[in-house]
């Protein structure tokens, strides 16, 4: 196996790790948050809500899932 | 430091409200001046991202012929590290409302160790497309533009913790009063937020 296919499948294999580690942090973050208030609570909870998100699609992105037409998967 | 701040404040002022009234006031329009800094910001970025996929759509056919591959797994390890600093600032944020010092300090230098780390990872993919590019065309203006600027927030979100860290340990936040710790996480949220949006349109449509 050529050298830059065994650094791609570690990244993504530590993308799906650290990936799904983020989604909970956010996911319980969210959680603990929901029943704050004021303004900024609000805006953290859409962001942590986002962060979540995001999570999720780098991890699709890493199984090769969810990859657009300009990339090399 | 913050409370003879606040009361320095209220006498120059004239004012004759209590330093905590004051405060609380002050905190109000303090965040809601943020928050609109940060719409600005959004749609500064709104802007390109618009041009960007305007562009894309309109165009003969996407990704334009000859434009090199990005890499997916570099950008899917790099988006973590960056969701994953998000995770670690709430973290030292958390531990700051708890009073714990020495814990909150490590989460921020995490933090910020983990935003180097992001823009290095861009530097890595910077270097890897500049040579399958050469002449720059609409995804490469659009592609630099949009990311750099991305960087260039992290770059200063960078600093702007740095400074925060240390306005930490000279005293400048207590564990009562500390809306620019709370400012500031809500400034690296918000970059981890336009990260979702670029990675999205650019790696993953």
């Amino acid at each position: 196996m050529p050298m830059n296919e065994v650094v791609a499948h570690a990244e993504r294999a530590l993308a799906v790790f650290f990936g799904i580690i983020v989604f909970f942090v956010a996911a319980i973050a969210l959680k603990n948050d929901w029943k704050a208030r004021g303004v900024e609570n609000q805006v953290f909870k859409m962001m942590l809500a986002l962060l979540a998100l995001g999570a999720i699609l780098a991890i699709l992105a890493a199984f090769n899932l969810l990859a657009g037409k300009g990339v090399e998967v | 430091m913050a409370v003879a701040s606040v009361t320095q404040a209220g006498i120059i002022g004239g004012h004759h409200a209590e330093p905590d009234q004051l405060y609380v006031e002050t905190r109000e329009l303090r965040v809601q001046g943020f928050l609109l800094f940060m719409v600005s910001d959004l749609v500064l970025f709104s802007s390109f991202i618009f041009a960007y996929l305007y562009l894309r759509s309109s165009g003969q056919g996407w990704p334009p012929p000859g434009a090199p591959k990005l890499d997916l797994a570099l950008a899917a390890i790099n988006s973590v590290v960056l969701f994953g600093s998000g995770a670690t600032m709430h973290f030292a944020l958390e531990n700051w409302k708890h009073e714990k010092f020495m814990k909150f300090a490590g989460w921020i230098v995490a933090t910020i160790c983990l935003g180097a780390l992001f823009l290095s990872g861009q530097i890595i993919e910077y270097a890897k497309l500049a040579v399958g590019w050469g002449t720059s065309g609409i995804f490469g203006t659009a592609f630099f533009t949009l990311t750099g600027m991305h960087g260039f927030h992290v770059f200063c979100g960078i600093i702007y913790l740095t400074i925060l860290l240390l306005q930490c340990v000279h005293g400048k936040y207590t564990f009562q009063k500390y809306t620019g710790l709370t400012l500031g996480t809500l400034y690296w949220h918000f970059v981890d937020v336009i990260w979702v949006v670029l990675f999205s349109i650019f790696y993953l449509l």
